[in-house]
């Protein structure tokens, strides 16, 4: 093993399955040399509920994921996502302080934590501060204002927190393997910025992330991200309705959704058909499809309205030209693009991972966790390069130009 | 990138829970890694112990005697010579060569120094002194193979001695040489000596007589075997080499043509010459151009006047004999 190699473990706790990734990251390349998959067990809704089982299945998938790389993880990247997730904006300016109005360093550091500034309610942590882009006297400005030239700076974050005990316990899954978690990314913006171009994101692009337990979504503006949200209902809510609209129980369910469900209905016979197995054994019944599809596609159609009501005035056609990206286990629905686009009024499509990757990790339900190792690894650079930026080189540097 | 977890911000962060558990809340694989983790902090910590006792008693040396850290261990002193070569000599050369000091470790040993008196010997081309450690010197020697020889007068008093000639003209006295073999290299004749640095300048011209020596002793072995003394007196002025054999002949090989067809030539012409009857001959001219192999009546041929007894066909070697002797 290269010493200056480093091997992270991406770590999805889904409330169906448990999928762990690990990459070899050689501080220029990832690349993915393990992979570990465990049903899940002890997580409703991407909550930890039973920690004894959770832990097992999640360790059980971590150790796989060891014996497939034949290397020990060092780190680990989480994804974070559940119902007592919430966000808010906020967004503070400052009067430009040098007499030439050219904006510096600290006028920029200052307006950064006045918008962070925002208590938060007890029993609640951050998460996430995603940083919407400068203004100067009004004028968007993508990138950093420093030395530009105005008099009113501002900008806003959007602040992603959740409750405290419920990161604590994701944590301690993970530690009791004796691991440290040196990311948390939620789960939206791993799968969002895995299945959205750079290109989407410039000119608005929804991207929705529908998981077992529940539905994930980021909206992006300007190239980056906007609105996050969670809703705490997924593909199992579809079995569920399945169950009791047909009195099935929850796997016949789960195996008549995934062999007739669909998101648009289709079927125009009332009388036609399906046989539960097709394999003329005793017991195996027959059910309407018409009714198979209207379940699914009435519940389908219900999650991506919460998720459009949920998104409020931040969502207009308008504004979101790249349409709306699909993804998640969920997402494999079929017609369920074309839901969306009548929903959202917006063209629709399932997201793909990029053409790097392997065939075997191409399906949806592992876009989370390869981009949360994308995007955590691009969090860490960038959280070490302005390390780097304010350390000793930096003020000193900083002391001269007070000088 | 807009993702920022700035911990600077009022609001707690993720960042700031705890995320230690109690080992009875780890699975079994979790303790195994804990322990390893453990173990692996307490053997950094016995190492930093180790460095840190050293670095004490190291001070404690120097404030009680400084001179103390400045000398090494007692290194072992040098047992073996350890010898390769690709040709002839041997370990007591090597020791005699090297003449080292009793009792000299490996360390005290000038290895530039012991490779230029490996060289000064001539007979050894290359030569790599490595140091083998604890208590063996390994030397590796390419060796000069001897292509003829020459017999130079001592100054004064000082008898004569034969020194031997290799191909690139580096002149050596040989070592460990087959006598035979020695006794069946021609004798150099024509050219001077010069000294320099305790040896001698390189012979010029020796590449083109070492290609007639090999060529001969291949091709027409016969012939070379009576071959005795290899002139390179007219090798600058007129480009010949002429070789005497041991039964008064006198071969004129010139340097333009190649020396394959040159020997064609001298086996053809002397096998027409014995199938004639004719008279010994003394000399033969084979450096003139245009000479044709099928016609050897235009090769310039001295026969020995009528009555000079023939030759016998296969002389002794001839003992004693010094055709070159060189005041140097």
């Amino acid at each position: 093993m290269n010493s200056k190699h480093t091997f992270i473990g991406a770590v999805e706790i889904g409330t169906s399955k448990i999928t762990v990734l690990v990459g070899e990251y050689t501080g220029r390349e990832l690349a993915i040399i393990g992979c570990g998959e465990c049903q899940s067990r002890g997580v409703i809704k991407g909550t930890v509920v039973d920690y004894k089982a959770a832990s097992d299945c999640t360790h059980s998938a971590l150790e796989q994921a060891e014996r497939d790389a034949g290397e020990r993880i060092q780190c680990v990247f989480l994804s974070q996502t559940g119902g007592h997730l919430e966000g808010f904006y906020n967004q503070a300016e400052v009067n430009v302080r040098a007499a030439d109005n050219m904006i510096d360093r600290e006028d920029i550091a200052k307006v950064s934590e006045l918008a962070r500034a925002k208590d938060l309610p007890a029993g609640r942590s951050v998460v996430h501060h995603i940083r919407r882009p400068f203004k100067v006297d009004g004028r968007l400005v993508p990138t950093s204002p420093e030395n530009l030239v105005g008099q009113r700076l501002e900008v806003g974050y959007w602040t992603v927190h959740g409750l405290e005990q419920r990161l604590a316990d994701h944590l301690h899954v993970i530690s009791g393997f004796n691991l440290e978690v040196q990311e948390i990314v939620l789960s939206s913006l791993a799968s969002g910025h895995m299945v959205t171009t750079a290109e989407e994101r410039q000119h608005g692009v929804l991207a929705i992330d529908i998981g077992g337990g529940t539905t994930d979504y980021v909206l992006y503006r300007d190239g980056v991200p906007h609105t996050t949200g969670v809703v705490p209902v997924g593909g199992t809510h579809l079995t569920n309705d399945l169950s009791i609209g047909l009195r099935l129980t929850e796997n016949h369910a789960e195996k008549l959704k995934l062999r007739f469900g669909r998101a648009v209905v289709q079927a125009r016979d009332k009388a036609e058909k399906v046989w539960l197995d097709g394999n003329f054994a005793i017991g195996d019944r027959q059910f309407p499809r018409q009714a198979i599809e209207q379940i699914a596609a009435a519940r389908a159609w219900e999650i991506l309205e919460v998720v459009r009501k949920k998104l409020g005035n931040a969502f207009s056609p308008e504004t979101c030209a790249a349409g709306v990206v699909l993804t998640g286990g969920t997402a494999k629905l079929p017609a369920l693009a074309e839901c969306a686009a009548k929903v959202f009024g917006v063209p629709a499509h399932l997201g793909e991972a990029p053409a790097g990757v392997s065939e075997n990790l191409r399906d949806p339900g592992y876009h989370t966790a390869l981009g949360l190792l994308y995007y955590g690894l691009n969090s860490q650079s960038e959280r070490t390069a302005r390390k780097r930026r304010t350390g000793l080189l930096g003020r000193v540097s900083r002391l001269f130009v007070q000088a | 990138m807009t993702h920022d977890a700035d911990l600077l911000s009022s609001s707690r962060h993720w960042r700031n829970i705890p995320q230690q558990v109690k080992p009875r809340a780890m699975s079994r694989e979790g303790r195994w890694r804990l322990a390893l983790r453990l173990l692996r902090a307490a053997g950094g910590v016995g190492a930093l112990g180790v460095a840190a006792w050293g670095a004490a008693q190291a001070v404690a040396v120097w404030r009680g005697d400084p001179a103390a850290l400045a000398a090494g261990t007692a290194a072992v002193p040098l047992q073996h010579l350890s010898l390769s070569t690709d040709g002839v000599l041997d370990r007591a050369w090597l020791a005699r060569t090297l003449a080292l000091p009793a009792n000299a470790t490996l360390a005290q040993l000038n290895l530039a120094q012991l490779r230029a008196r490996v060289l000064a010997s001539g007979q050894a081309r290359e030569a790599t002194l490595t140091r083998d450690y604890p208590a063996t010197l390994a030397v590796r020697v390419a060796e000069h193979t001897p292509v003829a020889r020459l017999r130079a007068a001592g100054a004064g008093a000082e008898p004569g001695r034969t020194l031997l000639v290799a191909r690139d003209g580096v002149v050596y006295e040989g070592v460990g040489y087959d006598p035979a073999m020695l006794a069946s290299l021609p004798w150099l004749d024509g050219t001077r000596l010069v000294r320099r640095d305790g040896g001698f300048v390189p012979l010029a011209g020796m590449g083109q007589v070492s290609n007639l020596l090999s060529e001969a002793q291949s091709e027409a072995p016969l012939l070379y075997r009576s071959w005795r003394v290899v002139s390179l007196a007219r090798l600058q002025s007129d480009g010949a080499i002429e070789v005497r054999s041991q039964d008064g002949l006198r071969v004129i090989f010139g340097t333009q043509d190649g020396f394959f067809p040159q020997l064609a030539r001298l086996t053809l012409l002397l096998d027409s010459l014995r199938a004639q009857g004719a008279g010994p001959v003394t000399q033969v001219d084979l450096s003139l151009p245009g000479q044709d192999p099928a016609r050897p009546a235009g090769i310039p041929v001295t026969l020995a006047p009528p009555g000079t007894p023939a030759a016998p066909p296969s002389p002794p070697v001839l003992r004693n004999f010094h055709p070159l002797t060189l005041e140097f």
